[in-house]
């Protein structure tokens, strides 16, 4: 069962068109790649799926709820996460209460959203971090710390804008691990990611978008051997 | 390390034993200060505290530094007075009608102003303050430049007994430090729930706080109420205590600004800044005012009185208090960036650490 539809979504700024026409549908549990050159129209598609744009055609359905015209914190009630490829800490508050804001998404008391950012923060390896400032993280674990405030709103989907870029190879060998994790447990993952090795190996489908268009959708073994995908990313002839 | 951590737990009940003591030793100063001038000084304090920790909920905590709260002081001094004035309604419950007028105000300004952030919002409130001293100084309901001046306050009454007769400065010294002390426990409420949480999480990434499920305005409008009730408060007490508001006292932008000071000089975001900053700011500026400052310099025999710079002091330093304003918040910001009390918690936690 599809867990999210895009339908024909189009965003124009101005005369330019961000994204047109893009359709595709993620089902239950699966990992999809998110990939194309720069300025393909990645992140606009995610701030549009996540309510921080509203699309200007077409239709984004959710779990059975139809998205357009929501806002980001009624998406996100409605069980969608996304993090941010510029990481966004809440720099003067600790680890703790970064992952708490997340978990009072879903619960009014702070000692159930403690409990919970714990969990989290577990899950993601920070448990020795806890009372840092997350403004005094290194940029490994401020990854790690945006995944666990996702995890803790307690999402059916979550969508990760490029949580291995700036990473060494060491840290991203531990976010791929933990987007595995993430999976196991039954959660949907969009990831827009730009290590082709990373997104190869952990996507069961991948959709490359180029100049805001849909440029070719499939499992990673088709996509590496599409041509119009070799093409865009190689330039052609 | 055991003892480490007993001494930590006790270290939590050290500070909540000295504000018990402090508030104690503040309900029965009036009993042993026969000076109307020191309590006088102290009733100021208490509205600059009140004023500064209503602004810090929502400046402080949630971000949203406004700069025309004089607005909603003075539509609660107006409230009260007219009522009082006009309507003979008691004070104490114009006081209230005037924390509902000044919430229903703010609520519709906040949801204009809200949609812009950081400095836009900033000036907005500078604006829509500037409009209400406009609007004051215009109408006839507020009796123009002229400004409202009180006869006599009723006295205050439970069935037949008389509380107080408000002839002295010690039934205000009261109302201040009760509502004082009520300002700073909700301020901790605030801090210690999902309000608090909220809250900082706007004030440090509004969108991030947004996409885990925050409306930034419904929350700003949120800390915009709360501060609005202690402001509004804050500007009834004054009023009565006074006995005489008009727009350019009550809705002046120099009064947003010493709200502002205030909280940047004792400490942002914190639940005793700003009663630290208006412990430091209202003395000064009183003194500076009456010149008591350039006074105690010629008496010490620092300078002598007939000497250029002495005879310079005595008429200008009286004059100069905006300048000397100006320049310890200069000084604040750029040494002390998390005000006094963030400064003092740097020094302590530095301390603490080297003497491990």
């Amino acid at each position: 069962m599809a867990i999210l539809e895009i339908k024909n979504v189009s965003k124009f700024f101005g005369g330019l068109a961000a994204n047109s026409n893009v359709s595709f549908e993620m089902t239950q549990g699966m990992i999809m790649g998110l990939i194309g050159p720069n300025g393909a129209g990645k992140t606009t598609l995610f701030n549009c799926i996540t309510g921080f744009y509203p699309p200007s055609q077409g239709d984004i359905l959710f779990d059975g709820h139809r998205m357009n015209g929501l806002k980001p914190d009624a998406v996100c009630k409605l069980g969608m996460a996304r993090t941010w490829q510029k990481v966004r800490p809440l720099t003067k508050m600790n680890v703790v209460d970064n992952v708490m804001v997340g978990a009072l998404c879903r619960t009014n008391s702070l000692h159930v959203a403690r409990e919970i950012a714990m969990e989290k923060i577990k899950v993601v390896g920070l448990g020795s971090r806890v009372k840092s400032l997350a403004g005094s993280l290194p940029i490994g674990e401020r990854k790690k710390l945006e995944v666990a405030r996702v995890l803790a709103t307690q999402p059916k989907l979550l969508l990760l804008d490029e949580v291995m870029g700036g990473l060494n190879p060491a840290e991203s060998e531990e976010i791929i691990r933990l987007i595995l994790d993430i999976k196991e447990i039954g959660i949907t993952q969009m990831v827009i990611e730009h290590d082709m090795k990373a997104i190869m190996r952990i996507s069961d489908k991948i959709v490359v978008l180029n100049s805001g268009e849909k440029l070719a959708e499939g499992n990673p073994q088709e996509i590496v051997s599409n041509k119009a995908v070799v093409d865009a990313y190689l330039g052609g002839e | 390390m055991r003892l480490f951590m007993h001494n930590m737990r006790g270290m939590s009940v050290f500070p909540v034993l000295l504000t018990v003591a402090a508030a104690a030793g503040l309900f029965l100063l009036p009993n042993f200060v026969e000076s109307t001038y020191a309590l006088h000084i102290m009733i100021l304090i208490f509205i600059s505290v009140i004023m500064g920790t209503g602004w810090n909920i929502l400046g402080g905590y949630t971000g949203q530094y406004s700069v025309g709260h004089a607005a909603y002081f003075g539509i609660g001094a107006y409230t009260t007075l007219i009522l009082m004035q006009y309507h003979h309604i008691a004070p104490w419950y114009g006081a209230w009608v005037g924390v509902v007028v000044a919430v229903a105000i703010a609520l519709v300004v906040g949801s204009i102003c809200f949609r812009l952030r950081g400095p836009y919002f900033t000036l907005a409130s500078i604006a829509v303050a500037e409009i209400f001293r406009a609007t004051a100084l215009n109408l006839r309901l507020t009796n123009g430049a002229e400004g409202i001046l009180i006869t006599d306050i009723p006295p205050f009454k439970i069935g037949n007994t008389v509380i107080t007769d408000f002839m002295s400065k010690v039934p205000f010294y009261y109302m201040g430090l009760v509502t004082l002390i009520i300002a700073i426990i909700v301020t901790r409420m605030v801090q210690n729930s999902k309000l608090g949480y909220y809250f900082q999480a706007i004030r440090e990434d509004q969108d991030a706080a947004h996409s885990l499920g925050i409306n930034p305005t419904a929350y700003k409008n949120a800390a915009l109420a709360i501060s609005v009730v202690f402001t509004s408060l804050a500007g009834s007490l004054y009023a009565l205590y006074v006995g005489f508001i008009d727009p350019s006292t009550v809705l002046a932008l120099d009064l947003s600004v010493h709200i502002v000071m205030i909280c940047i000089i004792g400490g942002i975001g914190t639940i005793w800044g700003p009663a630290i900053g208006a412990v430091i700011l209202v003395p000064f500026s009183e003194a500076l005012r009456s010149n008591m400052i350039a006074q105690a310099l010629i008496d010490s025999g620092l300078i002598s009185e007939n000497s250029r710079i002495g005879s310079f002091l005595k008429d200008q330093l009286s004059h100069a208090h905006v300048l000397i304003y100006g320049i310890l918040l200069v000084i604040v910001i750029l040494y002390m960036p998390d005000g006094i009390l963030g400064f003092a918690r740097k020094l302590l936690t530095k301390r603490r650490k080297e003497t491990i």
